[in-house]
């Protein structure tokens, strides 16, 4: 059976970015047609990414505090873990948020296609669904492919032991001893899950820290307080993989790799993702996509083909769902006429763990390279009573000022709860706010929030909360 | 041993004029030809050069002075004849494992009190009454000058004056961070100053409100105009705009309007830009006189202030007839108009003497004919040629003013537009590439291209691409006119009717076929004495047409 469609914007996928897409040309009063893979919407984020770790990482969480609550006079009973409905409970929070997707698209008729698309030429794109091909002919498209997680040349990828994020999200078993391939973001949150659910976890990162992108000083903390949880094995790599029955054994080798092979039960490659773009038959369509799978686009989020747009992970990274919906608004805006353009100062980033990682602006180092004349104002949670009465003082919050006019341009936090504290650094980054707008907006006492303004009190010298290093020396 | 030379004011062509700068102060090292003062007569400003390389040890003029040829200006001391370090650095450097090229600025200059407690300083502009950024149009200064307080470093032009910044300090200059053409305002970082009295640094310093960003704000297309695709992976960090102060909804707007928001001042805390400052940068903007509007160069304000001519009734004064304009008058109309008010034209007139082209002319005329080549070699043809080796020798007629008028752009190529007479009015279709073509090829084509004006068959690209124009009205009379400049060009050649005239050869008069020419030219771009130079030069060509082919 064959199927044609005539549309005025068609999307291809329904990730954040892909749906947003779809969802706010409709409201424009555009006629938009959403092509899905899935039979669900939400892509990678919503299915098998940052919605159901955050659901495990809960778990997690809950496990851990329940078992700290031991030292401060609470005991627990050792918790009974049944997978089948941590895994359940976890699909039910897919359920309801893609479920509420299909609802919101069927309100602003949005036409979903289900099934792979490619283009055929640069008005049309055919879709080979489970029910037949649909061809699908349009005034503007929206390539919102996304990007798939990088497999390894020298990993058994075919050992059911060998699972990528998409397999560890599936919870199919517990296993003994489990290494992570990767010290970035996906790799520590699945570790954190799995160590909380009685795992041995071990990571193994190349670089001489995790989460290289991060600031080394707060990445530092988080290394710190994990020691005990983690085995980690920086400046060091994988070389081979031995796939025997009773285990898979691992050959490593650099700075900290253990001697000989060492077994474990289950490997996760987290090892980052690769764009989408050589998946579409873009070239089809004459749209350029590089050698590594991106496509180039112009600040209104045109390719080298004037009515095909681009956004999300398949245009480059930072590859994060808030970035792709911001590009999806600004697509669909420009094809709806407008004259918008994604010109943001700032991307915020955070790692889901345990602490939290958070940081948006210019890191430290950037700054560095940049050679931007910051200041740098620490404040540690040591000086928090809300971190002390939570007893989590590991944290710290960081602003990063310009010297000269104590402008904001960046900031990180480690700590519980630091990704919920970011919004405000970013705000504070978008709106050119200054250390001293900061410093005199009230803080709710005691919160963690509040090491945000206290930081900007160091550096604007009226920090009482910590001795005062700009104070008025006065003479005996 | 030092040898101290008068400086003298040289010959300035005029009886007295005005000392308006001073470039130099006492103690600053000069380079032979250096300015040491500009003077302004009524024709020009010029610089009075550094008769020899050495040291500055008095002035003897202000500001505002008139000296006259032989007044005395200062006196120097001449580079060699003292303990001059600049020379003999590199020869102490000899041990030195890796001598640089140029010597370090502490080294260069004795300075006595440098060991106790020089400190460097950063020197600002001060409050120079002007709200916004002006031009820096000279730096006074170099890295390595010993500057004494109150000396200028560099001279900023708003639209009411011209000023000099003097430095707060004296001392050696360590780095200079403005260039000429930079925009400057209030607390700008000038240069960096090594002191040597250890002056406090930070006090002296006026609290600056944010220095001028090093972003290149002087640029001059707006970005909003085209989205050129620009490769763009947006990392966390980057800030796209700068130092713009301001917030993402504002930077929206500005956008949707097409502003640069480096162009709009902040009116809100801080110098926050609001949406209000956008809106009334707007309202602004529109406002402005049209009349300049379509000019090649940046509009200005002003406009041209005519009163409005006042309707006559024609028909009053005997019997008229109402025909209504041509279409290629009404299209070439405004242009003629806007480049006639636009371009300060001036002409420029003068002879060649066309004798023996013409009779080398007509002998290949008949060579042709013997030939049945079609087409009949007309004087025209050499005066394209000549014309194209002109504006080889002469690039800056084969040039147009830039967009925002800050640049000249020189064309590597020669195309020449012939404006011919046609039934439906006059058209200029354009000749490529003159200077690659013989009189053959060109006189085929000129043939072809004058059937197709006239025939009414040009295409637009027939008629675009010209770096030149000539008009011809020699087939007519005249002795004289004063074409309009076919901008964006900035040169057009009138050629009128030419006559057999007397010309004294040393011992006798002889005659002499003269052909006269009137070439137009924008004097914004070129000046008088080139101008003569390009129709000399032609006008020499056309009289021997070998020397095309030197």
């Amino acid at each position: 059976m064959s199927n044609d469609i005539k549309t005025q914007v068609v999307v291809l996928g329904a990730g954040p970015g892909g749906y947003s897409a779809a969802f706010r040309a409709a409201d424009l009063g555009l006629d938009v047609v959403l092509v899905e893979s899935r039979e669900t919407l939400g892509g990678v984020c919503l299915n098998v990414g940052c919605i159901p770790s955050k659901a495990l990482l809960h778990v997690a969480k809950v496990i851990d505090d329940a078992a700290e609550m031991a030292s401060h006079g609470v005991t627990f009973g050792k918790p009974e873990i049944d997978l089948d409905k941590i895994r359940s409970w976890k699909e039910s929070v897919i359920g309801q948020l893609t479920g509420g997707l299909g609802g919101m698209s069927k309100a602003r008729k949005v036409k979903t296609v289900t099934g792979f698309g490619k283009f055929t030429s640069d008005k049309s794109i055919e879709v080979e669904g489970a029910d037949g091909k649909t061809t699908i002919t349009f005034d503007n498209a929206i390539i919102a492919c996304g990007s798939s997680v990088i497999d390894l040349p020298f990993i058994p990828n075919d050992d059911p032991r060998v699972i990528d994020s998409t397999g560890a999200l599936e919870l199919k078993d517990v296993p003994e001893e489990m290494l992570v391939l990767g010290g970035g973001i996906i790799g520590l949150e699945m570790g954190t899950v799995y160590n909380a659910l009685g795992s041995n976890v071990s990571v193994v990162e190349f670089a001489d820290q995790l989460v290289p992108a991060a600031d080394k000083d707060i990445v530092q903390i988080y290394t710190k307080y994990n020691k005990k949880k983690f085995n980690m094995m920086l400046s060091t790599k994988v070389v081979a993989v031995d796939a025997k029955d009773d285990g898979l054994y691992v050959t490593f080798e650099g700075k900290n790799a253990p001697e000989g092979q060492v077994r474990y039960d289950k490997i996760l490659v987290a090892v980052g993702r690769k764009p989408n773009g050589h998946l579409v038959a873009a070239d089809k369509a004459g749209v350029n996509v590089d050698e590594r799978g991106f496509i180039n686009v112009s600040n209104e989020l045109r390719t080298n083909v004037n009515h095909i747009f681009a956004i999300g992970d398949v245009v480059g990274q930072p590859m994060l769902a808030h970035k792709a919906v911001h590009e999806a608004h600004v697509a669909a805006e420009v094809i709806a006429g407008k004259k918008h353009v994604f010109d943001p100062r700032c991307i915020p980033s955070i790692a889901y763990t345990d602490p939290e990682m958070a940081w948006v602006g210019v890191t430290e180092r950037e700054a560095k390279e940049q050679g931007l004349n910051i200041e740098v104002a620490n404040f540690p949670w040591a000086a928090s009573g809300r971190a002390i009465a939570s007893a989590r003082t590991e944290g710290k919050t960081k602003m990063i000022f310009e010297k000269e006019t104590g402008r904001v341009l960046g900031g990180a936090i480690v700590g519980i709860n630091a990704g919920e504290m970011l919004g405000e650094i970013c705000l504070a980054v978008e709106m050119g706010a200054d250390a001293e707008d900061v410093g005199l907006t009230i803080h709710a006492h005691p919160t963690l929030n509040e090491s945000i303004g206290l930081a900007a009190e160091i550096f604007e010298g009226s920090i009482t909360d910590l001795p005062n290093p700009k104070a008025v020396k006065k003479k005996k | 041993m030092s040898d101290v030379q008068k400086i003298l004011v040289p010959d300035v062509g005029g009886d007295e004029v005005e000392v308006i700068e001073i470039c130099v102060a006492v103690g600053d090292t000069l380079e032979a030809d250096e300015g040491i003062v500009t003077v302004e007569t009524d024709k020009a400003s010029m610089d009075i050069p550094a008769p020899n390389a050495g040291e500055l040890i008095s002035l003897s003029v202000n500001v505002g002075d008139k000296i006259k040829e032989g007044d005395l200006i200062g006196e120097m001391k001449a580079a060699g004849a003292t303990e001059e370090p600049a020379s003999e650095a590199p020869a102490e450097q000899d041990s030195a494992p890796a001598p640089e090229s140029k010597p370090e600025p502490a080294a260069e200059t004795p300075e006595p009190a440098a060991s106790s407690g020089s400190e460097v300083i950063d020197v600002v502009v001060p409050d120079i009454g002007e709200d916004g950024e002006v031009d820096v149009i000279d730096v006074l200064i170099a890295v390595g000058d010993e500057i004494a307080e109150e000396d200028g470093l560099i001279t900023l032009e708003t639209d009411k004056a011209t000023m000099d910044v003097p430095s707060s300090h004296a001392g050696i200059v360590k780095e200079v961070l403005v260039s000429t053409g930079d925009k400057v305002k209030q607390g700008s970082l000038v240069i960096k100053l090594e002191t040597n009295s250890g002056a406090p640094a930070a006090i002296e310093q006026p609290a600056a409100p944010a220095p001028v960003s090093e972003e290149p704000k002087a640029a001059p297309a707006p970005a909003a105009k085209k989205p050129a695709p620009v490769p763009h992976h947006p990392s966390s960090g980057k800030t796209t705009k700068g130092n713009i102060y301001t917030s993402p909804s504002i930077r929206r707007i500005a956008r949707e309007f097409g502003v640069d928001l480096t162009l709009v001042k902040g009116s809100g805390n801080k110098g926050r830009i609001l949406k209000e400052d956008v809106q009334s940068y707007v309202k602004y903007e529109l406002s402005r006189p049209k009349a300049n509007a379509g000019s090649s160069v940046a509009s200005g304000e002003g406009g041209l202030q005519v009163v409005a001519s006042k309707p006559v009734d024609f028909a009053k004064f005997g019997e008229i007839e109402e025909k209504p304009l041509s279409r290629i008058q009404k299209i070439s109309g405004p242009f003629l108009h806007r480049n006639w008010v636009t371009i300060p034209h001036v002409t420029q007139f003068d002879e060649a003497d066309i004798t023996d082209v013409e009779a080398f002319r007509k002998e290949q005329n008949v060579v042709c004919e013997k030939q049945q080549l079609g087409f009949k070699i007309t004087p025209l043809v050499f005066i394209m040629k000549a014309a194209a080796d002109a504006l080889r020798a002469f690039p800056v007629f084969n040039s147009s003013l830039s967009e925002d008028g800050e640049s000249l752009i020189l064309k590597k190529y020669c195309n020449i537009g012939v404006a011919v007479d046609t039934p439906n009015g006059l058209v200029v279709p354009v000749v490529r590439d003159v200077d690659k073509k013989g009189i053959h090829e060109l006189s085929r084509e000129l043939l072809e291209i004058s059937k197709k004006a006239r025939d009414g068959k040009l295409t637009a690209n027939d008629m675009q691409g010209g770096c030149f124009t000539i008009s011809s009205l020699g087939g007519i009379g005249g002795t004289a006119f004063t074409p309009i400049v076919n901008a964006p060009e900035v040169a057009i050649l009138g050629v009128s009717k030419s006559e057999m005239k007397p010309k004294w050869n040393g011992s006798e008069f002889i005659p002499r076929l003269m052909l006269p020419l009137s070439m137009s030219y924008d004097h914004r771009v070129i000046d008088g004495a080139i101008a003569a130079r390009f129709t000399v030069h032609l006008a020499s060509v056309m009289s021997d047409i070998r020397k095309l082919i030197l």
